[in-house]
């Protein structure tokens, strides 16, 4: 059964391995996934410890689907304290770990205290060894993954390894399975590094029973059939997640240079017909690829088709790196777009958050902020693709003064740069805000300030808001599984109606990566995808669990609400623009100037946006000051966190 | 005329659902170890190859085995395996040039694809079609297409060399 | 609940109102539906005036490629000095 998945605490200090069975009460208050992680970083990290101190925790977990006939179930959900925001740092990445994880026994694996010297951990039908790592250690990503299989004699194994950048503790390094699947964002990778944990491989080979095998493989059918044949997933796997970047740059969404602009002109190289033709050149006409047990293989796969990594396999572009690398920084190109993929894919570090601290120092260059002789003589422009690669070099390598301080995450950077650096920085909660534009998109801006992780579009961003959706649908959408008789809007540049989009959202994803599906195959790009009432008869058919639509939903409330317990508890405060809910004030004062005739001239509404804020919490049930309310967790049934039943 | 399983692994995108669900509806359980079909993969290249059974025309299963446990279905166009005779010693394993016939060392038996008695799993949930169930007249017109294909668009791209000169 | 389970949820009966050959133009208060013809590589919003360079993901499903960029650039700076924005 999925259920009877384990629990494996290993401890690298003492080398203790501790093998958990998973409660049946604990499964059904947080399923499994990114909820069950939240439940154990909050029972097994201090209060306000180091991210890098031995006692700080790493959780990689696969969903309560994971390694069932439910489609693209390989999700692998990474929590731990953030080297990066001091807050909660969870990544999420696709692959095929964790249902090979799923098949040597395990749902959950927490790593904490330090090892003497660079050890992986191995986890195989039932056990767990720490073995030695000496001789991986300073590989990059794709080929640690290759040694490790190498050293334990097997081809089938999978890992989730870190690379150079998380080895030398860059604060927003990823944990990474594959060639291009990151678990990033927030830094996991830092942390894995600082533990001297190379990686965590696992191989198995044990049944997992399906609940009722039959009736899951025609329900799976239908689910299927129903997440191909959504429009955008034809066109997510035809074109991957770059198919984003045509529409968006048009109406003027796209973050370039820095902040100050809304749209990359001219970006004709780098939009997703031209990538795809590059993809078909260097690797054929089926060049797509897919995670495990999904079909809508939205990942390309390329050979740089020119330049110092000339005829290099990877995998991607996704849209995140279209704007990291070619929209703030203004390098349209798609040599330096594939090229600077495959560079962060190699050494392991977040795309989006490099692309995004490249852009900014681009920026403090520009205004006289950054001195001239602090640039260890790169020539920091805007539109400059040398300084883009060569500035990826330097920062997973920490080298020279800019590669090291840029390597230490946004705010402490501008700690150090000190003027008015941090102005400049557009970040929540000490994470970049995604390449989007929201000045906009009330709704998605608003999402930006919210997210539990720092700014960030996957964790409750209504992206079919952009879709102008008649009203009756878009109440038909969140009136389930609770029905919802407030305000809706079908307009993305109003305020009304987007704090519940934005609540709904939250839940909806949450859920997702509770049962280790892929947001993909939710209500997230497509408005006919499946969520809770769909989910209700997955779970039931493939685990045997029988949960209703609205009790999935507490499950993600819960979940929710135990991120925001162990944000507050490590220091959240509602207006703090460090640690908090509130974006750069450029989205309030700077208007934007390119795109749509009706984009163009505006900014977010600050009087309006605090009251969206207010309204989200009330929905959240959480009071003014974003703290949470006595009674929301008597009725979450968490007055006893943490509760240590686990 | 019993259909073949047609496999072309270029389509292939690796996700391995042929395997899941060859393994729920064979066995009710999810377990690649128990799939028929297997997907050989070689990551750092983007290669992935569907390897399942071919149901030999002269199957080298069939004649080694020591007991006659393996012999053709025509109708349903498949070698299969007769599990009341079968003792088990993995000759046909070791013959089968596609190593297509698997060791199960959980039930301790050897394994092959059995087309599903005529509804083959894998290709119904095989979005892509990089695994079809098609008549065995048909397996070579789909490459005869293509490449039908590739000469007229030389030709036109002659065509258009020539207007340019 | 078998029955139940064999019921359509929201998110399934909603798949009747997808529209097919159309994308919407993509100014926010315009959000007009267009129709490019089969092949075509360009199409002008008749009501806002932009204009989108047209790529097919398949037979019969068009979808943006980009902006036609200098003629949406003037429409786009038009609007900004209207809007009094230095």
């Amino acid at each position: 059964m999925p259920l009877d998945r384990k629990l494996a605490i290993v401890d690298l200090t003492s080398g203790d391995i501790e093998i958990k069975a998973i409660p049946l009460g604990i499964r059904k208050k947080f399923l499994g996934g990114r909820g069950l992680n939240a439940y154990l970083l909050l029972n097994y990290t201090p209060d306000d410890v180091d991210p890098y101190d031995p006692d700080n925790v790493v959780l990689l977990a696969g969903g309560i689907l994971c390694g069932t006939l439910a489609s693209a179930t390989g999700r692998c959900d990474v929590m731990t304290k953030s080297p990066l925001t001091g807050l909660l740092s969870s990544g999420n990445m696709g692959g095929f770990f964790t249902p090979e994880l799923a098949h040597a026994g395990f749902h959950h694996i927490l790593v904490k205290g330090k090892a003497e010297y660079p050890v992986y951990i191995f986890c195989h039908n039932g056990e767990v060894d720490i073995r030695d790592a000496r001789d991986i250690w300073g590989l990059p990503v794709s080929d640690t993954q290759w040694a490790i299989r190498q050293d334990l004699g097997d081809e089938e194994v999978k890992s989730a390894v870190i690379g150079p950048a998380g080895e030398n503790q860059v604060a927003y390094a990823n944990v990474m399975t594959g060639i291009k699947n990151s678990a990033g964002r927030c830094g996991a990778g830092a942390v894995m590094g600082s533990k001297n944990l190379k990686a965590v491989a696992a191989r198995g080979t044990m049944d997992i029973k399906i609940a009722y095998p039959e009736e899951a493989l025609e329900f799976n059918k239908r689910f299927i059939d129903q997440i191909t044949s959504a429009k955008v997933n034809q066109t997510m796997g035809t074109l991957g997640t770059p198919f984003i970047w045509g529409a968006t740059n048009s109406w003027g969404g796209i973050r370039t240079r820095n902040f100050q602009y809304n749209q990359t002109e001219y970006a004709d190289d780098i939009e997703p017909e031209h990538l795809d033709e590059i993809a078909e050149e260097t690797c054929g006409e089926y060049h797509m690829t897919a995670c495990y047990g999904c079909q809508v293989h939205c990942r390309a796969k390329y050979r740089i088709p020119d330049g110092p990594y000339k005829e290099v396999y990877d995998e991607g572009p996704e849209y995140t790196s279209q704007g990291a690398f070619c929209g703030e920084t203004d390098t349209p190109n798609a040599i330096t777009l594939l090229t600077a993929n495959h560079l962060v894919d190699k050494y392991g570090v977040d795309n989006l958050e490099i692309g995004s601290i490249i852009s900014w120092a681009m920026e403090l260059n520009e205004l006289g902020i950054l001195p001239a002789d602090k640039l260890d003589g790169v020539d920091l422009r805007f539109g400059n693709d040398e300084a883009v690669i060569e500035m990826i070099d330097r920062i997973c390598f920490r080298q020279g003064w800019l590669g090291d301080t840029l390597a230490k995450g946004g705010i402490q950077a501008s700690d150090i740069i000190g003027k008015n650096s941090f102005d400049y920085l557009i970040q929540v909660k000490g994470m970049s805000n995604l390449h989007s534009d929201e000045r906009a998109t009330p709704a998605l801006a608003l999402n930006c300030a919210l997210a539990s992780r720092g700014s960030d579009h996957l964790r409750s961003r209504p992206a079919i808001d952009l879709y102008h959706l008649p009203e009756p649908v878009l109440r038909k959408i969140y009136s389930s599984p609770i029905p919802y008789d407030g305000p809706l809007s079908s307009e993305h540049t109003e305020y009304i109606g987007k704090p519940y989009q934005v609540f709904w959202h939250e839940n909806c994803y949450m859920a997702v990566d509770c049962l280790g599906i892929c947001k993909y195959h939710t209500t997230f790009l497509g408005a006919t995808l499946p969520n809770f009432e769909d989910w209700s008869k997955v779970l039931y058919y493939n685990t045997g669990l029988d949960m209703t639509p609205e009790e999935i939903w507490d499950v993600a409330r819960r979940a929710n609400m135990v991120e925001r317990m162990y944000q507050l508890r490590e220091g959240l405060k509602r207006d703090d623009l460090r640690k908090g809910d509130m974006l750069n004030h450029r989205y309030f004062d700077e208007p934007t100037r390119r795109g749509a005739p009706d984009v163009v001239g505006r900014v977010i509404d600050k009087e309006k946006f605090v009251k969206m804020i207010d309204e989200f919490y009330e929905y959240k049930g959480l009071d003014k000051e974003g703290n949470v309310k006595p009674e929301t967790l008597k009725e979450l049934d968490l007055e006893k966190e943490p509760s240590h039943l686990l | 005329m019993a259909k073949v399983l047609y496999i072309d692994y270029q389509r292939c995108t690796g996700c391995r659902t042929c395997e899941q669900v060859c393994a729920v509806k064979h066995d009710g359980v999810l377990n690649p170890i128990r799939s028929r079909i297997k997907i050989m993969k070689w990551e750092a290249e983007g290669l992935y190859v569907p390897i399942s059974c071919q149901q030999c025309q002269d199957a080298p299963c069939m004649n080694v085995c020591p007991v006659k446990a393996i012999s053709r279905n025509e109708e349903l166009g498949r070698v299969e395996v007769n599990y009341d005779v079968c003792i088990g010693c993995r000759s046909c394993v070791v013959v089968c040039p596609f190593g297509a016939m698997s060791f199960n060392p959980i039930d301790r038996q050897v394994f092959k694809c059995d087309l599903c008695d005529g509804d083959p799993q894998c290709v119904r949930f095989c979005d892509v079609g990089a695994i079809q169930y098609i008549n065995a007249e048909e397996v070579a017109l789909d490459k005869k297409r293509h490449a039908a294909e590739r000469l007229s668009m030389a030709g036109k791209d002659s065509v258009a060399l020539l207007a340019q000169m | 609940m078998v029955e139940e389970r064999d019921k359509l949820s929201t998110a399934e009966s909603l798949r009747s109102t997808r529209t097919y050959g159309k994308f919407r133009c993509h100014n926010p208060t315009c959000m007009g539906r267009l129709e490019p013809k089969p092949g075509d590589k360009e199409i002008e919003c008749p009501i806002c005036g932009m204009r989108f360079r047209v790529a097919w993901v398949k037979k019969g499903f068009p979808r943006i490629r980009g902006p036609v960029w200098e003629h949406n650039r003037k429409i786009a700076e038009e609007a900004l000095k209207k809007k009094g924005v230095e």
